[in-house]
């Protein structure tokens, strides 16, 4: 089963290919601001790559994020609307998931951590043979330490800091976490969708929202923007 | 040639199905009140929010009410200029991605032509040139059309556009979110001459619009009186500050007009379903033989079929946006 597999949560355009077995092809395409711009050319790109078209695609995964507000919001209305005109099987996948899913350990707790943009704050999640164990976490990443109780698997961009930070925090974990620098991978997005996809596990495409996983509460717009009007 | 029209640009989130610019098959608006209402107005992050839920199912909605599917439609229109950043990016992703998918062309439309548009959708025999005024709350704006897309920019507002200080009117005098159509209501009962408010830059030589002034003295004039437990004429203040609002945007229409020497008045957006607004633009431009049109009432606010019909005119023109589109929230209306 041939699937595409896009996330645009952080500050690259992740488009890979997965024929449901191995990775096709998986690529990263530069894109801080311009995501919008150049994501449907990054995905034919990646596709020309595969030698494939996208009516050869046989569904499709969406990186819903945490990440980028921005980011997410483009990502999620490309990957539905594609689904949706294309009319392909389409599946949601969060980027704390598929980031584990490329740390490849089968019996290690993995926790990926992502920058939610401003100062030491993270979103992050731990799992453990690809399966979630727990709630989301959203916050400090100091806070974050005091959850790590066992050997971890550190995984996603700019990890180093985050070690260095936990450990400063919690010195017991020094011997206990392993790192592993990874970006979001449209690979990654691709293998977990085609896994479920074959099992049957569609969505509609229409009802795939981001995960911001920071809530867009009153009180944080309010402040942050004034209220307009 | 069918199109299919797509408006995210502020609080809507529309689709539209157009036929050669003309015939609209469906028009599907859904209005984020609830959030507007909460929150008092428009939080860019939140409306974006409600766009990247909502937009699939606009779209869906647009094809079923239209009786096609993208197997019909022969195009895609967006706006892609003018509005909130965040807004107008759901909108122009769904475009592109539709475009990419069904191998259909694409082109991304500035938000004030689509209001041009809106009028010429709503009256085939609107004759162009003519200068259109474009009123809501998030623009206001005077624009000679001098041929078909063709436009010059000959004011805007400096600060507030109107229908945002209706808006705020409103909300200082405790009435409802949004306050254009409750203010329209409730001066029908008040005495239009019962206060005297500034008409802004009405004698200016300038075709700029300036509201904050007019607002601020509306808000000191009754500060006091509210500090005092006073209660306040509501209906009259209403119909004064809307007597003054509507007077100062037909001087400077009529100003526009003169110095074009056009004779037809287009008035379109949000504030031109106010019928106050209609009432004296008719009697005046009936005095000064000028030919003035208003859309129909459900393309006055923003809406995918007005930004459809101008993706038609464009497409005619032979132009085409290819799929790197981008959007352009301080563009000026160019072209
Ligand atoms: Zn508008």
């Amino acid at each position: 089963m041939i699937v595409l597999g896009i996330d645009t949560s952080g500050y690259v355009n992740a488009v890979g290919v997965s024929d449901g077995r191995q990775v096709l092809v998986d690529q990263s395409f530069p894109a801080r601001t311009d995501s919008l711009e150049q994501i449907v050319d990054n995905i034919n790109t990646t596709l020309k790559k595969a030698k494939l078209k996208l009516k050869d695609v046989e569904g499709i995964g969406v990186g819903l994020g945490p990440g980028s507000w921005t980011g997410i919001k483009v990502g999620v209305t490309v990957g539905k609307m594609l689904a949706f005109s294309a009319e392909k099987p389409v599946c949601g996948i969060t980027t704390l998931e598929a980031l584990a899913y490329t740390a490849h350990s089968r019996t290690k707790l993995v926790c990926p951590v992502i920058s939610a943009g401003v100062g030491d704050a993270v979103y992050a999640a731990f799992y453990r043979a690809g399966v979630q164990k727990g709630d989301f976490f959203t916050g400090d990443v100091n806070d974050l330490a005091a959850l790590v109780k066992e050997p971890v698997i550190l995984i996603g961009s700019n990890i180093k800091s985050y070690r260095d930070i936990l450990v400063k925090q919690k010195p017991t974990l020094k011997n206990k976490i392993t790192i592993k620098e990874a970006l979001p991978s449209g690979a990654a997005v691709a293998c977990l969708a085609a896994t479920r996809l074959k099992q049957g596990k569609t969505e509609d495409p229409l009802s795939l929202t981001p995960l911001y996983l920071k809530e867009s509460t009153a009180k944080v717009f309010v402040n942050k923007y004034k209220v307009k009007k | 040639m069918l199109i299919l029209g797509i408006e995210t640009s502020c609080d809507e989130t529309s689709a539209a199905l157009v036929e050669d610019g003309n015939n609209i098959l469906s028009s599907t608006i859904a209005t984020q009140l609830d959030l507007l209402k909460k929150y008092g107005g428009v939080v860019p992050e939140v409306a974006a929010r409600r766009h990247a839920e909502l937009i699939g199912y606009v779209i869906k909605e647009a094809l079923n009410t239209g009786k096609k599917t993208l197997d019909d439609v022969d195009a895609v229109a967006v706006t892609s200029r003018q509005g909130l950043i965040g807004c107008l990016m759901v909108g122009v992703a769904a475009a592109k991605s539709i475009s990419y998918a069904r191998q259909i062309p694409l082109i991304g439309l500035h938000h004030i032509e689509g209001h041009i548009f809106a009028n010429i959708l709503s009256n085939p025999d609107l004759p162009i040139p003519h200068i259109a005024l474009t009123v809501s709350g998030g623009h206001n704006m005077l624009v000679h059309v001098k041929r078909n897309c063709r436009y010059e920019v000959l004011g805007a507002t400096l600060d507030d556009a109107a229908g945002e200080a209706f808006d705020k009117i409103a909300k200082f005098l405790g009435l409802d979110f949004p306050g254009g159509p409750v203010i329209d209501r409730l001066s029908k009962q008040g005495n239009r001459k019962a206060f005297a408010f500034p008409r802004p830059m009405i004698r200016s030589k300038e075709l700029d619009f300036s509201f904050s002034g007019l607002k601020t003295s509306v808000i000191n004039m009754f500060k006091e009186k509210i500090a005092n437990g006073e209660s306040l004429p509501l209906s009259d203040i209403a119909a004064s500050f809307q007597e003054a609002v509507v007077d100062t945007l037909v001087a400077k229409t009529i100003r526009a007009v003169e110095e074009k020497n056009a004779k037809v008045v287009s008035v379109t957006g949000g504030v031109s379903a106010n019928t106050r607004l209609r009432e004296v633009f008719t009697e005046t431009c009936k005095k000064k033989g000028i030919q003035v049109f208003f859309p129909k009432l459900s393309l006055c606010t923003d809406n995918a079929a007005m930004i459809a019909a101008a993706g038609y005119a464009r497409m005619k023109m032979g132009e085409r946006s290819d799929l790197r589109l981008n959007v352009f929230p301080n563009a000026p209306l160019g072209g």
